[in-house]
């Protein structure tokens, strides 16, 4: 009688206040991070990427964080059973050319697509191009659903920011942002911020394949801030090519181990 | 195939009740005799015979006029009731219930249980057959008492002393038997198909295999209707809509637990909001897989809930769910995280999709996955 009692009190509290108003230990996410197997695992402090919040790989013009972003789904879409990309800038689409970066004197006619690796799971992946008010929610909702993986091809309106960390948190999803700035409030909805700056292309018998970047953890709510990392980020030119891994973390020069930003 | 066959009254019999232990007798005036009473029958009166020679014959019967619908409903409800105990069920209108018991687990608690729902529904005590096809079931739960089994272990045995006048033959084709000298089953299953259908036609071929116990008919499965609702009425009438969604949400939770139990999913859902005064309003929807956990019917419901605007005070919610079909039962993947969510993630893609568009969402399809060209590997499909 009780129980009974304890769950319609637990519904009404839902109905009245939201569904992230009270969550059972149960539906918590598990505290394992995500191993994603590239050297941004060192850089979180927790050896992978956290479930149920915000990731953000940030930096102005062709740094490497879109060729990153998509070696994460490829594997994610591996792992996990839905993997699903939110393009919020409706430029994510095949041909389309590239609107900013300095890619496009190189690659010409940008297809974002190309730099997914070769290897992705298709049945898992989905993409929704939606205007970026109605994104907020369509990523809330596959969040609460259970998607595994989410990226976050922009930003996500000021208020659907909380709803959309309690539902990736309510399901332990994985939830990537790439932006080149990010806003106030996205920043501030993060809990792992990583920065990328190009430093030298790499070049392989007059044949652009790749970039050297530095990639700086901004901010850490997970772990504390382990510094920056100097990454070799290479495009995925061919299925057949003797590459060891589309992401080799490079030896700094300088190494500078210091705690980049306070928690937000 | 193993079958059970209970034998009762007819349907139009058995929606009166109160006429048992009296002749009854029931058709259109000026037509045939639908159904007779065993005490009706005593007097001679058969179906079949014209309505008017059974009220010579039997004077003193009641004489009811037939109810098809009635007696529909009957059928229905006897066929829900027996659709607890095995996958195969038919019930006809003259009084034959027969279930397929072959591979149902403890069939003998299955049969028992039979004969209890039948008792419930007639009023009066099936006589039961078991044997392997419908047709030699029927036979022996003609021979049966009431209340009790009889069980054939082999039909063309069993049959071969009885009249062949049991086959389903019309009146001319059974007097042509009995001119050629077939007068049992025995006789019949000793000749050839061929023989006996170079003079009856395709029926004579068939009452040889029935005859011959080899059971040619299949029963026709009953289906449940594909369809439920649910709905709540407010006294008085409700405007504050966090109170619909709660009563929607506990609505969409019945009929998660009545498709659980039907292994059914719902794949159209339709909302409808009876006001006070005004013409109810209704909204509904198609989703492209089975919607069965309260999870994905109150997603889509609560989501139409939140952005309706009634007009008027809102006295009745109905919630319908007209077309269902099999819930899908996947296999798991088994290396995959959060695939058990998978039913979730893509009802919300269809919403999004009902909502915003198709070409909202795209999915790829694979093309030549290993050319080194990107816009080659694969294509997008909404």
């Amino acid at each position: 009688m009780q129980a009974a009692q304890l769950e319609h009190a637990i519904s009404t509290i839902r109905v009245r206040f939201g569904s992230q108003a009270l969550t059972r230990a149960a539906e918590l996410p598990p505290p394992q991070p995500w191993p994603s197997r590239t050297p941004l695992d060192r850089l979180s402090g927790i050896e992978g990427l956290p479930r149920g919040r915000l990731t953000l790989l940030a930096g102005s013009g062709t740094c490497g964080k879109l060729t990153l972003a998509l070696s994460l789904l490829a594997a994610a879409t591996r792992e996990f059973a839905h993997a699903v990309v939110i393009d919020t800038r409706g430029g994510f689409q095949k041909g389309s050319p590239r609107t900013h970066g300095e890619a496009s004197e190189f690659v010409g006619n940008f297809d974002p697509w190309s730099l997914l690796p070769f290897d992705p799971e298709l049945s898992s992946l989905a993409v929704v191009r939606l205007d970026p008010d109605p994104s907020g929610e369509a990523a809330t909702t596959l969040a609460r659903a259970g998607a595994g993986f989410i990226l976050l091809m922009g930003e996500v309106p000021e208020q659907w920011l909380g709803p959309l960390e309690a539902g990736a948190n309510r399901s332990g999803t994985v939830l990537i942002g790439v932006v080149d700035a990010p806003g106030r409030a996205f920043a501030h909805a993060s809990s792992l911020s990583l920065g990328f700056s190009r430093t030298e292309w790499v070049w392989d018998r007059d044949q652009l394949v790749g970039m050297k970047t530095t990639a700086r953890c901004l901010k850490n709510r997970v772990a504390p801030p382990l510094g920056e990392s100097e990454l070799e980020i290479r495009y995925p030119l061919g299925p057949g090519l003797p590459f060891k891994a589309p992401v080799m973390e490079v030896p700094l020069h300088a190494v500078e181990l210091e705690c980049a930003s306070a928690v937000v | 195939m193993r079958v059970c066959c209970g034998l009762t009254n007819h349907l139009e019999l058995a929606k009166r009740p109160d006429l048992y232990g009296g002749p009854v007798v029931v058709g259109e005036w000026e037509e045939h005799v639908i159904a007779a009473s065993e005490e009706a029958s005593l007097f001679g009166v058969v179906p079949g015979m014209p309505l008017r020679q059974a009220g010579h014959l039997c004077p003193q019967a009641t004489f009811l006029a037939p109810d098809p619908d009635a007696a529909a409903n009957l059928r229905e409800l006897i066929s829900s009731a027996l659709y607890d105990l095995a996958p195969v069920v038919e019930v006809r209108a003259e009084g034959i219930a027969s279930i397929d018991v072959s591979g149902v687990v403890r069939s003998g608690e299955s049969i028992r249980e039979a004969r209890r729902r039948l008792r419930a529904a007639i009023g009066r005590e099936p006589r039961l057959g078991l044997a392997p096809g419908p047709f030699s079931a029927r036979l022996a739960a003609a021979r049966a008492r009431p209340g009790r089994l009889m069980q054939v272990e082999d039909p063309r045995t069993f049959l071969a002393p009885l009249t062949s006048r049991e086959l389903p033959l019309d009146e001319e084709q059974l007097e042509r038997l009995d001119l050629l000298g077939l007068r049992t089953l025995g006789a019949v299953a000793a000749i050839g198909p061929r023989e006996l259908e170079s003079q009856l036609g395709r029926e004579g071929r068939h009452a040889v295999l029935l005859a011959r116990g080899a059971e040619p008919d299949e029963l026709i499965a009953w289906r449940p209707p594909q369809f439920t609702c649910a709905h709540r009425q407010f006294e008085p009438a409700v405007e504050d809509r966090e109170a619909l969604l709660f009563v929607s949400r506990a609505l969409c939770g019945d009929l998660a637990a009545e498709l659980g139990l039907r292994g059914a999913g719902a794949k159209q859902v339709r909302v409808r909001l009876a006001y006070e005064s005004n013409q109810p309003d209704e909204r509904e929807s198609i989703v492209r897989h089975p919607l069965s956990s309260q999870a994905e019917l109150f997603g889509l419901i609560g989501q139409w809930i939140k952005e309706w605007q009634p007009r008027a005070p809102v006295t009745e919610l109905w919630i319908e769910l007209p077309v269902l079909e099999a819930a899908g039962r996947r296999q798991l993947r088994l290396w995959s995280g959060g695939d058990g969510n998978s039913e979730e993630v893509i009802a919300a893609l269809e919403r999004l999709q009902e909502r915003h568009g198709d070409g909202v969402v795209s999915k790829p399809r694979p093309a030549l996955l290993s050319s080194p060209l990107p816009t080659q590997r694969f294509d997008w499909v909404s």
